[in-house]
């Protein structure tokens, strides 16, 4: 029965990514259109006139954005921003962005910077004018779109809640940061004395590490991200290789070439079932969350960036053009690597683990 | 959770229980430097002990003592992995390769001869290579030639596991030679007490000498010997081989990334970021490899190159992981340890594991044949051209 289950799951999921896939042709769909698609509201409850569906969906979608190289917010707005809000405890304002973003009416983008593995940027401060936010953050994943800026800040009682500000509020300043990798846009906040408008709790399950968690989901996409470019990468790199003739043969015939696809392959496999588990465990929000993140993370954006060297490589020549779009790939491979943590990072937060269990193991 | 999903965890429960009941304590190293002797008494007592139970066949079908769900499998053998159960090393080839060979194309007759007397302790060997044919098993140069008596057969193999202990060997010969050359091939149980047959261990790398050679010199095989039509033996040795991976690789994949990691994290000096960094990375491939073994054993149909992915990632895992071990060691991982019987790849000593890793990835078609399968079956790039 479990497995009668996972299957149907399997199959709808294959029917999202083939209908995202085909939307995503279209070399980068509108807000309009993937509002009308309703990805923006795939994870929220049908009382905001969500679909329901789990982040595991989402995960589908994302991968395929990947796989498109696609631009836009939509990886903000799904791992962050919905995330963050479904995460808060109700309030009419809240209630009401929900509602909007899933309606695709609104773009909430989440104040976490893009570098780093999350410390606390944002805090906010009682004065004689009411509580006052300050704090900066750099590289933040497509704040330029933001129609709201969601800032998780330490309030006073040292417990970190959610600043709902209009990114134009007075003493907040958002500067764009451009980057070699073209699909993607990032900005700087400097938040100076900030009058929140709404100030939202984290719910019980979240309170206590709301940032971390977040993060998390934020990891993740980047690794679904990367994954799904691997892929669009390998079969690329199969489809070229099968046609493109040199000493009278087609160059995938060639043993060398052959087995570069083949390692490609296993990579993207071994990826493809760590993002899985990741999925899985960010979905059920267990104590292992954090561990199958920093391995999906680590695991699949590393390999992205030598799949996508690879597929380079393997194009030879006409791979290192403009037309051929490649770069486009490698630019992104390599800036999901260093996006939420980078593979060293997210290791070394796997091995604090070690000294912990060592000893008891020993002792065993 | 489902009913089912209870029934599983149940089964878990107990198959934990009888682990600790069950499994010798201290076999490790009541198994080191013993002599083939006590290394053949100590694996048939153990499987005994597991076929009491029903966990030494699982796999096989309900009326021949197994019948146990691939779900079932899976906790079976991530519990036998978990708790460092003694490998079932020298029944292999006749649980595994044997029986899925004699269930797929035997006769009722050999059936009724060979899979009780497996279960009670029938050794097997598998003599498919030869010196000029190793992965490329159509060039194998082994003739049975029809006589009298049944079939003379005339040749060398080589590489068969275990086949100084074995009873009964599964042989492939060509009996056609002006056929085609895998239309030529017929496959036969050979009573390995027959005359004219010849074992002779090889040394390996690591000093032990668990493969060898077998020469045949005019051996008689019965006629009703003959497993499936005459030249139909490269179509039988394809059931074989399928038989090999699959459980095998998820029970090998939990015991690198059960008890293997945690003997390398015990081994290593856990203050030096570089070292951690390494670890995690090994971790995090180790998590991938259980993941695919998990997912493979699971999964109702398997692609063209699953189980080629499966076996070149474990066993290069297994090589850059014991490498590791072996130079975090230092010298200490130098000296002569021997190596427990029973065990799988594990020793204890990183140096003999290293060695032992070649054993992965060279037999049962090396990394470079995986890759080219891959390549073809998995990816459809074109053949290589071949010779004639």
């Amino acid at each position: 029965m479990n497995s009668n289950h996972t299957d149907d799951l399997a199959e709808l999921h294959a029917e999202v990514a083939a209908v995202a896939r085909e939307l995503l042709a279209d070399s980068a769909p509108r807000w309009a259109t993937i509002a009308r698609a309703g990805w923006p509201g795939l994870e929220v409850s049908a009382a905001f006139d969500g679909a329901d569906a789990g982040f595991a969906e989402v995960a589908v979608i994302l991968t395929e954005i990947g796989r498109a190289a696609a631009s836009g917010p939509y990886p903000a707005v799904a791992a962050l921003g919905v995330g963050a809000l479904n995460h808060v405890v109700p309030t009419p304002d809240r209630d009401r962005l929900l509602r909007e973003t899933a309606a695709g009416a609104v773009v909430p983008i989440v104040a976490l910077a893009g570098e780093g593995m999350g410390e606390k940027r944002f805090r906010i401060e009682n004065s004689p004018r009411g509580p006052l936010l300050r704090g900066a953050a750099e590289f933040v994943l497509d704040v330029p779109d933001a129609g709201r800026l969601l800032v998780p800040a330490v309030d006073p009682a040292g417990e970190v809640v959610l600043v709902d500000l209009d990114p134009r509020a007075r003493g907040l300043l958002v500067t764009e940061r451009p980057v070699l990798d073209a699909t993607r846009s990032f900005g700087d906040i400097v938040a100076e004395d900030v009058s929140p408008e709404s100030l939202w709790h984290f719910e019980d399950g979240y309170r206590c590490d709301a940032v971390g968690r977040l993060r998390d989901r934020a990891a993740v996409a980047v690794a679904c991200d990367s994954l799904g470019l691997s892929r669009a990468m390998l079969d690329a790199t199969v489809a070229h290789v099968a046609v493109r003739e040199q000493f009278g043969r087609a160059i995938g015939s060639f043993q060398a070439v052959k087995h570069a696809c083949a390692d490609m392959l296993v990579q993207v496999t071994v990826a493809g079932k760590l993002v899985d588990a990741a999925v899985r465990a960010v979905t059920a929000s267990g104590a292992d969350a954090s561990t199958s993140a920093s391995m999906a993370k680590s695991y699949a954006c590393a390999t992205a960036v030598d799949i996508a060297g690879k597929a380079m490589q393997l194009h030879g020549g006409m791979g290192y053009t403009w037309e051929s779009g490649i770069h486009v790939y490698l630019k992104r491979a390599a800036l999901n690597r260093s996006l939420f943590g980078s593979p060293a990072q997210h290791r070394a937060r796997l091995a604090r683990r070690y000294s912990v269990q060592a000893p008891r193991r020993r002792g065993a | 959770m489902t009913g089912e999903s209870r029934t599983l965890e149940d089964f878990r429960t107990e198959v934990r229980q009888w682990c600790r009941t069950n499994i010798p304590v201290d076999w490790r190293r009541a198994q080191t430097g013993v002599s083939d002797r006590e290394f053949v008494e100590f694996q048939q007592s153990w499987f005994q002990r597991l076929r009491a139970d029903g966990f030494a066949v699982p796999h096989w079908p309900k009326e021949y003592g197994g019948g146990m769900s691939s779900a079932e499998q899976v906790v079976l053998y991530q519990e036998l992995a978990a708790h460092d159960a003694p490998r079932l090393v020298l029944a292999f080839v006749s649980i595994h390769h044997a029986a899925a060979t004699l269930l797929a194309a035997g006769t009722d007759e050999q059936r009724r001869r060979h899979l009780p007397a497996i279960l009670d302790g029938e050794i097997w060997c598998q003599g498919f290579s030869e010196p000029g044919a190793g992965s490329d098993l159509a060039a194998l140069a082994t003739t049975a030639r029809r006589g009298p008596d049944g079939y003379v057969v005339n040749g060398q193999k080589l590489w068969a596991s275990g086949a100084q202990y074995a009873e009964w060997c599964l042989l492939l010969a060509r009996t056609d030679p002006d056929a085609p050359a895998r239309q030529g091939i017929s496959y036969f149980l050979l009573d390995m007490r027959s005359p004219g047959v010849e074992v002779r261990p090889i040394r390996q790398a690591t000093g032990e000498s668990h493969f060898c050679e077998i020469f045949l010199d005019d051996v008689v095989i019965a006629t009703d010997r003959l497993v499936g039509r005459e030249n139909t033996g490269w179509q039988v040795a394809q059931r074989t081989l399928g038989a090999e991976r699959g459980m095998t690789m998820l029970e090998l994949a939990e015991r690198l990334g059960n008890g293997g990691f945690g003997r390398l994290v015990e081994s290593c000096p856990l203050d030096d970021p570089v070292v951690l960094d390494r670890l995690a990375a090994l971790e995090i491939e180790l998590t991938g490899l259980r993941a695919l073994c998990a997912d493979f054993v699971a999964g109702a149909a398997p692609g063209p190159a699953d189980a080629s992915i499966v076996k070149l990632y474990y066993s290069e895992l297994l090589q850059r992981m014991t490498d590791f071990g072996t130079e975090m060691a230092g010298l200490a991982a130098h000296t002569e340890l021997r190596k427990p019987l029973s065990s799988g790849w594990e020793s204890g000593a990183w140096m003999l594991d290293f060695l032992g890793s070649w054993e992965w990835t060279i037999p049962g078609g090396t990394s470079e044949i995986q890759r080219t399968i891959i390549g073809e079956r998995g990816l459809g790039l074109p053949r290589e051209p071949r010779g004639k």
